[in-house]
């Protein structure tokens, strides 16, 4: 009977984060953008302000997740994301991953699916940013380069979609291009959910029996310069890369975390 | 004259150069589901093979390749 009434209370807790977020997001697009939009010239400093804007909302949405009894975050090292001109990299267990990523940097640039760019409640917000689209090819893997050496950070999902669960997917290679063409350290944050809950597929309110916790832990880096110190062709060097960092997620994933 | 085998010996050879394929390609492969190439692959992939023939696609020629197969006509029909 008290487990059913804890997991209600959880329901209508992520109800109400999720509202929450909505109205913040909707805020920022309505009054936050604006503004700084009239008040910041430069764009690249005004795409620096707003990415550093959403990272308090995301901060805010953690925050109340947590005061809400719906998940735990555990976060070792989080400090180390707020390095700046690296490639922070994850699985990508649940839907809220890059908000709990992004509640640990300041500025971080994002590669967000292109639909965002004709959806007109997030057009405002992926421009505002300075987020990328997911086109294929050169044009973003140079596009993220440039961001890298400017010194800001970039949040990659290598797989490109949510995580099957308790596993790691297929790797696209767009994240070892991005490396390998700027010359910038990965940075690898494990996230693991436990028990696996807003998976790909899986409704909000569909909560697990127990409260969600989810731990990242942000650990080691991956020179790409050292994966694939010799590699004939930039086809065989990706590939190194994108392996070498595979099997880490999938041998560090087989092991329960701390 | 090229003849489809040569061809076919060339593009395959670009694709375990390339992108060092131990496994063995077929007219039959296809590009992304079994030899999993990406759109930067395929970029590089058609360098190359422009170097090796002289000849030079674009985009729209390269729209409607899926297969092995394809990439030989494509290079047959133009030679």
């Amino acid at each position: 009977m008290a487990n059913r009434i804890l997991r209600a209370w959880r329901v209508v807790g992520t109800g109400i984060s999720f509202s929450v977020f909505g109205i913040a997001g909707l805020l920022l697009s309505l009054v936050v953008f604006p503004v700084t939009r009239l008040v910041v010239r430069d764009p690249v400093e005004r795409e620096i302000r707003n990415q550093y804007s959403v990272h308090l909302t995301f901060r805010l949405f953690v925050g109340l997740m947590q005061a809400l009894g719906v998940v735990v975050v555990d976060v070792l090292h989080g400090e180390r994301l707020a390095q700046r001109g690296q490639i922070v990299v994850a699985n990508h267990p649940t839907l809220i991953d890059i908000v709990v990523l992004g509640s640990l940097m300041p500025q971080a640039d994002c590669v967000v699916k292109k639909e965002a760019w004709s959806n007109p409640f997030l057009r405002g917000a992926v421009t505002a940013t300075g987020y990328l689209p997911n086109d294929t090819g050169d044009a973003l893997v140079e596009a993220c380069a440039e961001r890298l050496r400017a010194g800001r950070t970039l949040v990659l999902f290598p797989e490109g979609t949510r995580s099957p669960k308790g596993g790691i997917g297929p790797f696209r290679r767009g994240f070892a291009h991005v490396a390998l063409a700027s010359q910038r350290p990965l940075r690898t944050v494990v996230i693991r959910a436990d028990p696996p809950a807003l998976m790909r597929g899986q409704p909000w309110y569909d909560v697990p029996e127990r409260r969600l916790r989810l731990s990242l832990d942000c650990g080691a880096v991956l020179d790409p310069a050292q994966v694939a110190p010799d590699a004939p062709t930039r086809g065989t060097a990706v590939r190194k890369v994108s392996s070498a960092l595979r099997d880490f997620y999938a041998k560090t994933l087989q092991t329960p975390g701390s | 004259m090229a003849s489809r085998d040569e061809i076919f010996e060339w593009v395959s050879r670009v694709l375990r150069e390339e992108f060092e394929y131990d496994d063995e390609i077929r007219l039959e492969s296809h590009l992304i589901d079994d030899l999993d190439l990406d759109s930067i692959d395929a970029i590089d992939m058609t360098v190359r093979l422009e170097e090796k023939t002289g000849l030079s696609f674009n985009e729209n020629d390269l729209k409607s390749i899926r297969t092995i197969r394809d990439v030989v006509d494509l290079i047959d029909g133009r030679l």
